[in-house]
């Protein structure tokens, strides 16, 4: 795709640039994510061995730049010390949630099933598990609209750049 | 409000539920005491002011009662009993509601402060400094009638209705969920949707990671195609002209080159209205942005 001149003297500025908040985050998470990018490509070794610690990487920085342009999110902060620290997951963490069901009696079988469900949207949130319910609710709420966002700006670099 | 104390007071002689030490409170620091009580019970509620209508009803004063007799130890349940069978009679003079609604507060530190406020009787400032200290965090919480009116259950019963709130609004951001019911189906639905989330974001990175020692990024050339949220929910006026989103780059600050607009074609009436990936629309007229 070629560069289109840019001419400065006709730019057209939004008004209100900090008034709607997905607006502000979507500019922020590209704005971090495409240097971030641009960096990674500058300083990749040529050799094509290591692409999944490339796609580490990219993984990486996907996450950072999620966590960086939400930083109003007490799930944002978490994602920020969780990628920040070098710790790893164990990915059989989230089979174990399902053996509790057993106990559960039969008048109370629904909420079981709501506490249950409510858990695993717990472990679904980054920083879920130190959040009580109320405070995990609202968190949910921002962190799918980002989430969308995240996605409609990873589409677009990728459409772009591929065509 | 002043004119209602005397007279509660006398009707809690009448109850005889009040000792007269606490009458004495009442004289002297009495008015503050009530206050303040009163504030608690959300006394500038609308609900409460359609008790003021009836001097002689029970209710309010039970619940003051209520609390006072919780400090000095005296027992509630003669008093509620009362009270339900004159809201019952009350019924019909109210405002329109759908049923009789028992007020009843949940305290957190009743006893405490008010045993304090009760150790500084003689002491009008010392009232006042302690009615400073205390800054309560109360929950008023309502009870229904029918419904279990301890502590407990109103605690649960707020909890819940905090978190069916906070379902409603993820109900609106979660497309399709307003078909299922139920709080379980409606779990299910947000954690599928996140859980999909998130692995199309996984998948869009693997795919960026391929793509991205091809290919240098230019922010400039982001386009906004897809920036376009179909549900926009600010009504579009009828003059506005939906600028063709498809060639817009989206520069840094959320400006846009307006040579690319231009060339779009989609001008009309010498206004343009872009919608840029934030909804604020943005009115130029076309000879302002030319002159240079």
């Amino acid at each position: 795709m070629e560069r289109k001149t840019i001419n400065k003297r006709k730019r057209v500025f939004s008004l209100q640039p900090n008034k709607n908040p997905k607006a502000v985050f979507a500019r922020r998470y590209a704005s971090h994510l495409v240097p971030a990018l641009n960096k990674i490509n500058m300083n990749k070794p040529t050799s094509k061995k290591d692409h999944k610690s490339f796609e580490q990487t990219v993984k990486h920085e996907v996450g950072m730049a999620l966590a960086l342009s939400a930083q109003e999110f007490a799930w944002g902060r978490f994602l920020q010390h969780k990628l920040l620290s070098p710790t790893h997951e164990d990915p059989s963490y989230s089979s174990k949630i399902l053996e509790r069901s057993d106990y559960k009696q039969e008048g109370e079988e629904e909420e079981a099933e709501i506490k249950k469900r409510l858990k695993e949207l717990q472990k679904l949130l980054p920083g879920g598990e130190e959040m009580n319910m109320d405070e995990m609710l609202s968190e949910i709420g921002s962190y799918i609209v980002c989430l969308e966002l995240q996605m409609i700006v990873l589409k677009s670099l990728v459409q772009d750049n591929s065509s | 409000m002043d004119l209602y104390i005397p007279e509660k007071l006398k009707w809690l002689q009448q109850q005889q539920m009040v000792s007269p030490e606490f009458l004495q409170i009442l004289g002297s620091g009495g008015r503050e005491e009530l206050k303040r009580v009163e504030s608690y019970l959300g006394n500038t509620n609308d609900e409460l002011q359609s008790f003021r209508h009836f001097p002689e009803f029970g209710p309010d004063y039970n619940v003051i009662d209520g609390c006072i007799s919780r400090t000095s130890s005296f027992q509630m349940e003669p008093v509620k009993n009362d009270e339900v069978n004159r809201a019952i009679s009350f019924q019909n003079k109210r405002k329109p509601e759908g049923k009789t609604e028992k007020r009843e507060k949940k305290k957190i530190k009743t006893e405490a402060e008010t045993e304090t406020s009760m150790k500084g009787k003689s002491n009008m400032s010392n009232t006042e400094t302690s009615s400073e200290i205390q800054k309560p965090d109360y929950i008023h919480v309502r009870a229904r009638r029918g419904e279990a009116t301890d502590r407990h259950s109103l605690a649960e019963r707020a909890r819940r209705e905090k978190i069916s709130k906070k379902m409603k609004c993820l109900q609106d951001i979660v497309p399709g969920c307003t078909k299922v019911t139920g709080k379980a189906g409606m779990l299910d639905e947000i954690i599928n949707y996140v859980q999909s989330l998130q692995q199309q974001v996984e998948f869009l990175s693997m795919k960026l990671s391929v793509l991205n020692p091809e290919l240098e990024f230019h922010i400039n050339e982001l386009s906004t195609k897809q920036a376009y949220f179909a549900d926009l929910p600010e009504a579009v006026s009828k003059q506005s002209v939906m600028a063709d989103l498809q060639s817009f780059p989206l520069h840094q600050q959320g400006s846009l080159d307006y040579s690319v607009i231009n060339s779009s074609q989609t001008t009309s009436l010498g206004i343009v209205i872009i919608f840029l990936l934030d909804k604020t629309k943005i009115i130029i007229p076309k000879q302002i942005v030319t002159c240079p």
